[in-house]
């Protein structure tokens, strides 16, 4: 049997036996019957993000224990520490202790004071405990996989109304989205108002009394049929008619910059610094505990942008989360050697001791 | 002289981890493939093996303090408790299969064998050039399609059966050559 007929054969056999529909199949060919062999066994693979996921996990745990405490060699040798203190002095040079002993005391003196400042200044303040995961999974069925060609931003939203968006100036263009914008308030006495923004970069649009799409010429307001929040006729909390919190078309927010997915080629992104996020008075004082997670585009600067509440948890703790997200850094994705946007999943953890 | 290397240098692992927790993911790193083997092999789903297998590193990070060296290397006793998980597991889903859960017979005859091969196939499975270990991941972890992986790799189908194709040689051949 030639090299093609057996590629086809096994092929055809590891259908069969995906598909568990006749589990008595028989190949031909002996070396197809031992690769088959090979290939039942490759169904039991473990998946690689858990692998890693689960070491994240674990990690986690080791670093809420404290290490064995270790006897320093130091304590059986304090006699030869300070030998130009004890000792006996070194050629013609005497010992001064009297300077040596002052010195000593001086610095005592001022390690107490920074001890004693820093302990007041960090006094009642539960750490937040932050358990940090970042998983790469598809997050709607509405964004596109990767592609050969550069990626473009933009941004879509609605309000599922019946007539499409009307005309106006979109919101201000920020660096994060806290609301999304509207043309038709239906609140409109909200507990805590927020300005709407969208995530993009500053640019010149044309001005208007009202809120709204600037490509439309409808006049009567509408927030338009799209949804999730926005305006215009597609999703993501922007303004257009395509995905995500940005402005025209394309997806994943901002202009001309959109984002990957791990895999294809391409790797995601590697956490190397993330200070844990503080805790909101009101949420401390309630003792409120839970988790955030936050979808964002780490781009080819290290840094989270486009930073979105996938699942909020309120009083204040989705607000911490963005500010602790935007100062992290990481190391990009890559695609081809070259960095890349990756958007990637961030569950961000709050627990009160 | 190896082996005796081997066993020395994961005493002295397994007495750092003791010592210093974050030592552990070493221990992880090099039984990860070993335990979930033992335990994909009895549960067959995917899911599951996945919560039994984080069930038993969790207990064994939790209990590592208890670790006595007795000269019986450290994936027997991780494969132990994940034994004794899967038999509680079953117990509390009424399941009627049995598992022996005496300490002396934790493991049937046989099973070691069956696990070691197949943990060094998952360990080859990573060193696959990346094209190949794509195939392979699609093709058996997410049971996608030849079509659905040709156009996420954008290449044609009849190339993506050759990855297949060569992926399985590749370790066949050095799955045989290990042995």
């Amino acid at each position: 049997m030639n090299n093609l007929s057996k590629i086809e054969e096994l092929d055809q056999a590891i259908e069969v036996m995906i598909a568990g529909s006749n589990p008595h199949f028989a190949a031909q060919d002996a070396e197809v019957t031992e690769l088959l062999s090979v290939a039942s066994e490759l169904r039991q693979l473990p998946r690689p993000d858990f692998k890693t996921r689960l070491k994240t996990e674990l990690d986690w745990v080791v670093s809420e224990r404290p290490l064995s405490p270790v006897r320093s060699p130091l304590a059986e040798e304090i006699e030869d520490v300070l030998p130009s203190l004890f000792g006996k002095g070194y050629g013609t040079y005497p010992i001064q202790r009297m300077n040596f002993a002052a010195s000593a005391a001086l610095h005592a003196v001022a390690l107490s004071l920074v001890l004693a400042l820093g302990v007041l200044a960090f006094k009642d303040k539960p750490r937040a405990n932050v358990a940090v995961t970042t998983h790469f999974v598809p997050l709607s069925e509405y964004i596109p996989p990767a592609g050969t060609d550069a990626p473009h931003g933009g941004g879509g939203g609605g309000d599922a109304d019946k007539v499409n968006a009307s005309h106006g100036t979109p919101p201000r263009a920020s660096t994060e989205q806290l609301t999304p914008p509207v043309v038709v308030v239906r609140n409109s006495d909200p507990k805590l108002a927020v300005e709407p923004t969208i995530i993009a970069p500053n640019m010149q649009v044309p001005q208007s009394n009202q809120m709204g799409d600037p490509l439309s010429t409808l006049m009567n307001p509408s927030s338009g049929t799209g949804v999730r929040g926005g305006i215009g006729a597609g999703d993501g909390g922007g303004v257009g008619a395509d995905h995500g919190p940005g402005l025209g078309p394309g997806n994943g927010g901002n202009s001309g910059e959109g984002f990957y997915h791990p895999g294809s080629g391409i790797t995601g992104p590697r956490l190397i610094y993330a200070p844990d996020p503080e805790y909101s008075p009101e949420a401390r004082a309630a003792k409120y505990q839970g988790m955030v997670i936050l979808h964002a585009i780490v781009a080819p600067d290290g840094r989270a942008h486009a930073i979105q509440v996938a699942s909020s948890l309120g009083m204040g703790l989705d607000e911490k989360a963005i500010e602790a997200v935007n100062t992290w850094r990481f190391e990009p994705g890559q695609k081809d050697g070259h960095p890349v946007p990756v958007m990637i999943e961030i569950y961000v953890s709050f627990h009160l001791y | 002289m190896s082996a005796i290397a081997n066993v020395a240098d994961e005493r002295l692992l397994i007495e750092a981890a003791q010592q210093d927790p974050s030592r552990f993911a070493e221990l992880y790193e090099q039984n990860f493939h070993r335990v979930y083997a033992f335990v994909a092999r009895r549960v067959h789903d995917r899911a599951e093996a996945e919560d039994l297998t984080a069930e038993v590193f969790h207990q064994a990070l939790s209990n590592l303090k208890r670790f006595e060296w007795r000269g019986v290397p450290f994936a027997a006793w991780l494969l132990r408790i994940a034994a004794n998980t899967l038999a509680d597991r079953w117990q509390r889903a009424s399941r009627s299969q049995e598992v022996e859960t005496d300490d002396s017979q934790a493991i049937e005859p046989g099973v070691e064998d069956e696990v070691e091969r197949r943990t060094m196939l998952f360990q080859l499975v990573d060193l696959l050039p990346g094209d190949q270990r794509l195939v392979i991941l699609r093709r058996f972890v997410d049971q996608k399609s030849i079509r659905e992986i040709a156009q996420e790799m954008g290449r044609s189908e009849g190339a993506v059966k050759q990855l297949q194709f060569r992926a399985l040689q590749s370790l066949r051949t050095r799955a045989g050559s290990k042995q």
